[in-house]
């Protein structure tokens, strides 16, 4: 197991490229997951290996407290997380500027790291992004509320006793224990918003994908218009769980973002079935529901998580 | 690990039964558990369905067979194409002929 120490931290890498290994002039392609139900694996399935196979030095990583890297008690916040990324890249001595790719609230690093760090970042992709310009703090944290609620220790015994298999139980066991036994919820709560005005003169090329069903659909628009390059990519029928629902469809767009941008950009195809997103990922990482603190949700608690985030 | 004497080996056969025997020593030290101790790991054995294999233990697995299979096996390429459901779901042995297909094509003089 690849593990470097970054910011102080020991990090899990793994590092991908093509056969024969990657050139100097690969693009780098480093891979933010998503915040407490995610980890590594995510990003190494839908999209490492297929890049890597199609040329670039690809970097995928676990957070701090997430997967194999170290669960630190503190140091959770977006400056934290920028740090940790920054370490890595020089502990791997990349100092060539990377393409960052990230989904849902590691989108929102990703993007956090492009407004701070654009000397070091070739373009951005944001897959699901809880974006907010007034109180993302705030309103990251009523979703943050949600996922706690929705991971008490009874409820989850149950839920384990009735359904989960040994995977699906140590990814909810470890997830309980991040948010138990460090600061990562008050340490998120504690996330600026971003400044339109930064937002506007970003530099490097952003492509943003939603999910025409998800949560935070109503963000994408108003990312599209501050930031000056970017392109939106809606996809239809898809929820906040795009990146595993539509994985095969965003290996196409990341290769067209990569290697072909002059070409026109693949296209979506709608499968009339749907997904087969397993129940248990739908249940188990509530969208973050950004907006309202009393709406139903896909949570396991969705009517108590309501109720405390109100209180 | 028995890297060297594994690709050694010429006859198609033995070469199946040493890459399985490797595979299950790394199978058995990633998950780790008493379980897994006593359990019968062979060709037919499911990574989701016997194992129970999380997938940021498969993660693990591919990279301790990249340490010992080395640029002879390209792992990359493998999985480039197939979604975290259809990795999880194989059998050990899909995984087992890959890597012998692989030592057999790519290095026939390094394995003689």
């Amino acid at each position: 197991m690849a593990e470097i120490v970054a910011n102080g931290v020991r990090l899990h890498v793994q590092r991908l490229g093509p056969k024969g290994g990657a050139g100097p002039e690969s693009p780098v392609v480093v891979m933010v997951h998503g915040m407490v139900m995610d980890n590594i694996a995510s990003f190494y399935f839908a999209l490492g290996n297929c890049l890597a196979g199609a040329g670039c030095d690809v970097i995928c990583y676990d957070l701090r407290g997430h997967g194999r890297s170290e669960r630190t008690p503190t140091g959770y916040t977006m400056a934290d997380s920028m740090a940790d990324l920054e370490g890595l890249l020089d502990a791997l001595d990349v100092r060539r500027p990377v393409h960052v790719v990230g989904n849902s609230y590691g989108a929102t690093l990703t993007l956090a790291l492009g407004l701070a760090r654009p000397e070091r970042v070739a373009s951005l992709t944001l897959i699901e992004p809880p974006f907010l310009i007034e109180g993302l703090g705030e309103e990251m944290a009523r979703s943050l509320t949600q996922v706690l609620a929705a991971v008490t220790d009874e409820e989850v015994e149950e839920w384990l006793a009735n359904s989960a298999g040994r995977a699906v139980s140590r990814i909810t066991r470890a997830s309980q224990a991040l948010l138990k036994e460090t600061t990562i919820a008050e340490d998120m709560l504690a996330t600026p918003p971003f400044s339109p005005e930064a937002l506007a003169s970003l530099p490097m090329p952003v492509l943003a994908v939603y999910g025409a069903n998800s949560d935070i659909i109503d963000q994408a628009e108003g990312l599209a218009e501050l930031v000056p390059d970017c392109t939106l990519v809606v996809l239809e029928q898809h929820t906040h769980m795009v990146l595993r629902e539509a994985a095969d469809y965003l290996r196409d767009l990341l290769r067209w973002w990569l290697f072909r941008r002059s070409e026109p950009m693949p296209s979506h195809q709608v499968r009339g079935a749907g997904f087969d997103t397993p129940d248990w990922v739908r249940q188990m990482i509530p969208p973050p529901n950004l907006n309202s603190g009393d709406e139903p949700t896909t949570s396991l608690s969705a009517a108590r998580a309501g109720s405390s985030a109100e209180a | 690990m028995t890297t060297d004497q594994s690709t050694m080996t010429a006859d198609p056969a033995t070469r199946a039964d040493q890459v399985l025997a490797d595979v299950t020593e790394i199978l058995r030290d990633v998950i780790g558990e008493e379980y897994i101790v006593d359990m019968s790991i062979d060709m037919d054995t499911s990574f989701n369905a016997d194992l129970e294999l999380e997938s940021i233990e498969f993660v693990t697995f591919a990279d301790r067979l990249r340490e010992t299979y080395g640029d002879h096996v390209d792992f990359v390429g493998f999985l480039s194409e197939m979604d975290v459901d259809q990795v999880i779901n194989m059998k050990v042995g899909e995984v087992v002929q890959f890597i012998v297909d692989s030592l057999e094509t790519d290095t026939p003089a390094a394995a003689r």
